[in-house]
């Protein structure tokens, strides 16, 4: 049911390349979930999120200090092996040093027709965020519109926020078949449905949804679902580790990944002044830790997902490397300790150690079964 | 003219005395707890082999990690100096040295001098190359010699970490559980270091003709993987491990005859 | 015989004196009933200024530094952060930091003074971090401005607006949590403080372009260093006008920080403060470091100069600026700080590439070490790139891996084998004694 999406995972430079030619539209990277993708749409444009392809590769250190996230390292080096060479654009929306080092390098040595960067806040806690964000946008749209040769309406805008809204409105409707005793569909369906999102164009996502959503009520899951586990990291797109999770007696439920809910779970809301109305989405979503400062939003974005999809543990996958998560991690799990939600830390390098894993995932989930039996 | 050059390293000390642009002694010995009289010892066999006595030797040129310590040496040369000027003395046309060891793993871009224009160490996070194999033969109960020729007859490519020898080896578990074959393991584990040191030698702009020298140049398994991995071909000169002692000799010879490599001020 | 004449520096009684006063001003700031807050070096400290004159800053990475020095207590600190579950790869200022204060142990002895109120500024993603753990242990209130912008040469009205109502966010707020009245003129009194400081600084690194350098980067650590505790003070613009013209004077009468002057270096990033004799070693082979773009830039406020050359920045006060009212302080304030060198690389590696270049060129260079700091992504942060530029333009660059504040990530054997191997590629031997 979900093969599409896997496809679509698997193939995302064919999808790319036959968009372009089908449509005649360009494609924009984005380096990350930040990137306002109403906007892009409303330009004609198809967002395409650049992730890494999880091989070992050489060409990154020489641009790359080796301190630096194995995630930066593999989105680069996509760039400089050419896998992405069919973009017109790249486009970084503020994020972490990790992944500006990227862009910074892949502007510097992957030629790209056009570049651009949104200072977006960092804070976006302070009430003048979302006006200073929207400053950002404006100028990102008549950068768009130069380049492009064209005007962005607010008819295109509300049209971009219309298609937006609507597939992310779809995999939430999907997500609450996973709330299910016995969840509909498996994590790695979910993730595939999910990180596809990210670079297919949403209109023809949104259709293959809706086509899913007709069969969901009807689905024999043909397997037990276990113990339900909620993932929490950063960008998370390790296809191996959840298939290896869900062989081993358990489902993943939910997530708070930035490839999963916190790219798609707010909507953006109508407003007058459509860029204002853009920027206050992006603002106000769940946040990524690196924006979650002075107050700590994220922990009870995580409470309501693992309450809602009744999980009953959860594993936390911490990019080596990546600094805004180390700097959740301790209170992270102290808070989920306190609102007894069992939880395994794994650190994930590009490749994963599955042997290895399997046996700490394995031991986890014996823990938490042997809970039941008291 | 008569020169010589020893090579002090934490296993090993090598000595290699040259005279009128020919290598006359080779002698290798392991350094021992004390090694300057092991150096000594060396010296003396060298001198021996080559027939000549200590009083015709002009000059004495001292590399390797113990080079501080060497006795009776006129001047020192760091390894990755010596490397290079052994390096063109034995392919004029040479101009990256990858010298991987057991512990270290450096490159060197050398000019058509054997003076070092740039160079790169590895970083600690991926040190160990020698190190590792070791291990890893051991995990798989394969001789450390035969290693090599082990993975030459795989012919599958298995993705394995190439940041991190403690998370590589964590994966070399990982694939015995999923019953990887041997010869793929070891097949992966060369291409692991090799990505890692191709990855190093990257940051110096790689030049042909690239020079494999160190430990690792006798691992046949691991010179596949550099080569494919560098896809350049990859020149391992004989008895590679002498090539830094050799090129404290010759950096000697050339300074007795005032065309000095290395530069110094008296 | 060295080549040039060397003698110590006259004002380094008085540096170390303002040092010391510093951090027991902070440490007794309670008992007089004034008023203590913790930041980073780059917090904007003239802001807590209008709160009063009793009211002082403790920044945390020159208290880091501090702590990696005292390598038995900096060892007891990092420990004790990765007992409480933090990643070891973390910011190694914030580490110490953090250790110091789970432990309750002040490095200059006694318990840690524990502040009224957190006070930051976030260009670095660790930034807003540490505070905000910071806050929660001590439970106080914390405020920190996001100046994440870009680079200065795109700052517009926008950008600018972003931080300065930040600014003025944070005046409110300090006046809630602490009860007082805010006092413009103390803002604007220490504002002119800060850019004269800054400014002074800058100009004292120009001098270094002499040959030989008045002043070696090691030395420099110990005096830039005030601009990182304290640039709003008035001790602090003062201590550096009697410092440039201390070294004006060494200029005229060629003076040397090295005597036997004759490979002049640059670094980058933080050095490893526990290794600082990594810089005498240096000096063996005649070779000296004249600062870099951190020892310039991370509190020195430069411009071009109409002849072309790089120097201090014109102050407001210089250029008639007006700032008569808070919110023209707080506007000159905020972009002043925002040409900060050692901000513009946060969104482009390219810029510090070429800031590094014109360091080489206008100070005489013969070649670049750089530190490839593990304990600071902030400013590694492109540190491959500038290398790879650095070495483009056929400047002798090595590296060597280090951390500025966790002593076991950093090797100086295999660091002095480095440099030997770099010293050998720009053809330089040991000096004879």
């Amino acid at each position: 049911m979900f093969s599409k999406f896997k496809q679509w995972y698997e193939n995302r430079h064919d999808y790319a390349r036959e968009w372009k030619e089908r449509t005649g539209g360009k494609v924009m990277g984005c380096f990350c979930s930040y990137a306002p993708e109403e906007i892009l749409v409303a330009a004609g444009w198809l967002p395409s999120r650049i992730l890494g392809s999880h091989e070992p590769q050489d060409v990154s250190e020489k641009h790359i200090f080796g301190m630096f996230c194995p995630f930066c390292r593999d989105v680069l080096a996509q760039g400089l092996k050419g896998r992405y060479n069919y973009l017109d654009g790249i486009l970084m929306t503020q994020a972490c040093l990790h992944l500006r080092q990227s862009y910074m390098s892949w502007k510097m040595h992957v030629p790209v027709p056009f570049q651009h960067y949104i200072y977006m806040p960092q804070k976006v806690q302070t009430r003048h965020a979302v006006p200073y964000h929207r400053s950002e946008l404006v100028k990102f749209t008549k950068a768009l519109e130069e380049f492009s040769g064209i005007r962005v309406s607010d008819d295109d805008l509300d049209r971009g926020m219309t298609v937006v809204n609507e597939n992310r409105g779809l995999m939430r409707q999907v997500y609450e078949y996973r709330k299910e005793p016995e969840a509909k569909l498996t994590g790695q369906e979910a993730m595939w449905m999910t990180v596809s999102s990210m670079w297919v164009d949403k209109e023809e996502h949104s259709s293959e949804l809706k086509r899913v959503l007709e069969q969901l009520p009807d689905r024999a899951p043909g397997r037990d679902t276990g113990a339900r586990l909620m993932l929490i990291g950063s960008e998370n797109d390790d296809m191996p580790f959840i298939e290896l999770v869900e062989k081993v007696g358990a489902t993943v439920v939910v997530d708070d990944h930035c490839t999963g809910t916190r790219y798609f779970w707010n909507l953006c809301e109508h407003q007058d002044d459509r860029i204002t109305a853009i920027a206050e989405r992006y603002i106000r979503r769940p946040a990524c830790p690196v924006k979650d400062w002075e107050e700590r939003t994220r922990f009870g974005h995580i409470l309501e997902l693992a309450r809602d999809f009744q999980a009953d543990g959860a594993i936390i996958i911490q990019q080596k490397f990546c600094d805004p998560h180390e700097c959740d991690m301790p209170p992270l799990r102290k808070f989920l300790d306190e609102h007894d939600i069992p939880n395994l830390m794994l650190e994930f390098d590009a490749t994963t150690p599955l042997g290895q894993f399997r046996i700490r995932v394995e031991a986890f989930l014996e823990m938490i079964g042997q809970e039941d039996l008291f | 003219m008569i020169t010589a050059g020893m090579d002090l390293g934490a296993k090993l000390i090598k000595v290699v005395i040259v005279s009128d642009g020919k290598v006359i002694a080779r002698v290798k010995k392991t350094s021992g707890f004390e090694q300057d009289v092991s150096a000594s010892e060396a010296m003396k066999e060298a001198l021996e082999q080559a027939g000549v006595t200590a009083d015709e030797v002009d000059r004495i040129v001292a590399t390797g990690a113990g080079r501080n310590f060497a006795p009776f040496a006129h001047d020192r040369l760091t390894e990755v100096g010596a490397a290079a000027r052994g390096a063109i003395a034995r392919l004029p046309e040479a101009r990256t040295v990858i010298d991987v060891g057991a512990e270290e793993g450096r490159a060197i871009l050398i000019t058509p001098e054997g003076r070092v224009k740039d160079f790169a160490v590895n970083e600690k996070c991926a040190a160990g190359a020698g190190t590792f194999t070791e291990a890893m033969a051991r995990a798989l109960e394969v001789p450390l010699e035969e290693l090599g020729a082990l993975s030459l007859t795989s012919d599958k490519a298995v993705p394995m970490n190439a940041q991190c020898v403690v998370f590589a080896e964590s994966e070399v578990v990982s694939l015995l559980h999923a019953r990887t074959s041997k010869r793929d393991i070891a097949r992966a584990v060369h291409d692991a270091i090799a990505s890692r040191i191709v990855s190093m030698a990257r940051r110096v702009s790689i030049k042909p003709e690239v020079v494999l020298i160190g430990g690792m140049a006798f691992n046949v398994g691991f010179v596949e993987s550099l080569k494919r991995t560098l896809e350049m071909e990859v020149h391992i000169p004989e008895e590679p491990d002498y090539v830094p002692a050799e090129g404290a000799a010759w950096a000697a010879y050339d300074k007795v005859a005032g065309k000095a490599a290395v530069d110094v001020q008296e | 015989m060295p080549k040039y004449p060397t003698e110590p520096l006259k004002c380094w009684k008085k540096a170390k004196e303002l040092r010391e006063k510093y951090y027991r001003d902070y440490a007794s700031a309670s008992e007089k009933g004034g008023l203590r807050w913790t930041g980073g070096a780059w917090s904007f400290d003239a802001i807590p200024a209008g709160l009063g004159d009793d009211v002082y800053p403790i920044t945390g990475e020159p208290y880091s530094a501090s702590i990696a020095f005292n390598k038995p207590f900096s060892m007891r600190c990092l420990e004790e952060t990765e007992a409480r579950g933090w990643a070891r790869d973390l910011c190694s200022y914030m580490r110490n930091y953090w250790g110091s204060m789970y432990l309750s142990e002040f490095n200059l002895g006694g318990k840690y003074p524990k502040p009224d109120f957190a006070f930051q500024d976030h260009i670095c993603c660790s930034h807003g971090k540490w505070y905000q753990v910071v806050a929660e242990y001590e439970d106080i209130p914390y405020f920190c401005i996001d100046i994440s912008v870009g680079p200065y040469n795109e700052l517009d009205e926008d950008r600018l607006m972003f931080v300065v109502n930040q600014m003025h966010e944070s005046i409110d707020w300090m006046e809630k949590i602490t009860g007082r009245r805010y006092d413009d003129e103390k803002l604007i009194e220490a504002v002119r403080n800060d850019c004269r400081s800054t400014s002074t600084w800058a100009d004292i690194c120009v001098l270094n372009k002499n040959i030989p350098a008045p002043l070696d980067e090691k030395t420099m650590y110990s005096l830039y260093v005030f601009g990182t505790l304290s640039k709003h003070s008035k001790e602090v613009a003062d201590f550096y006008e009697e410092l440039r013209d201390e070294v004006k004077d060494r200029v005229e009468r060629g003076i040397a920080a090295v005597g036997n002057e004759r490979c002049r270096l640059m670094s980058d990033t933080q050095p490893p403060w526990g290794f600082l004799k990594v810089f005498r070693y240096l000096e063996e082979f005649g070779a000296l470091s004249v600062g870099s773009l951190y020892t310039f830039g991370l509190i020195g406020m430069w411009e071009d100069k109409p002849d072309g050359s790089w120097g201090p920045r014109t102050t407001p006060m210089e250029l008639g600026v007006p700032m008569g009212t808070r919110d023209q302080a707080l506007r000159v304030l905020a972009d002043w700080s925002l040409s900060r060198p050692e901000w513009q690389h946060f969104y482009d590696a390219d810029l510090k590439s070429k800031m590094m270049l014109r360091i080489v060129k206008e100070w005489k260079l013969d070649g670049v070490m750089l530190h490839m700091n593990r304990g600071c992504e902030g400013l590694s942060c492109g540190i491959a790139e500038n290398r790879l530029a650095i070495a483009e333009a056929d400047v002798p660059v090595m590296t060597f891996e280090g951390n500025m504040g966790d002593e076991r990530e950093f090797d100086l054997a295999k660091t002095r084998d480095r440099i030997d191997a770099f010293m050998e590629t720009m053809e330089l031997e040991r000096v004879e004694e």
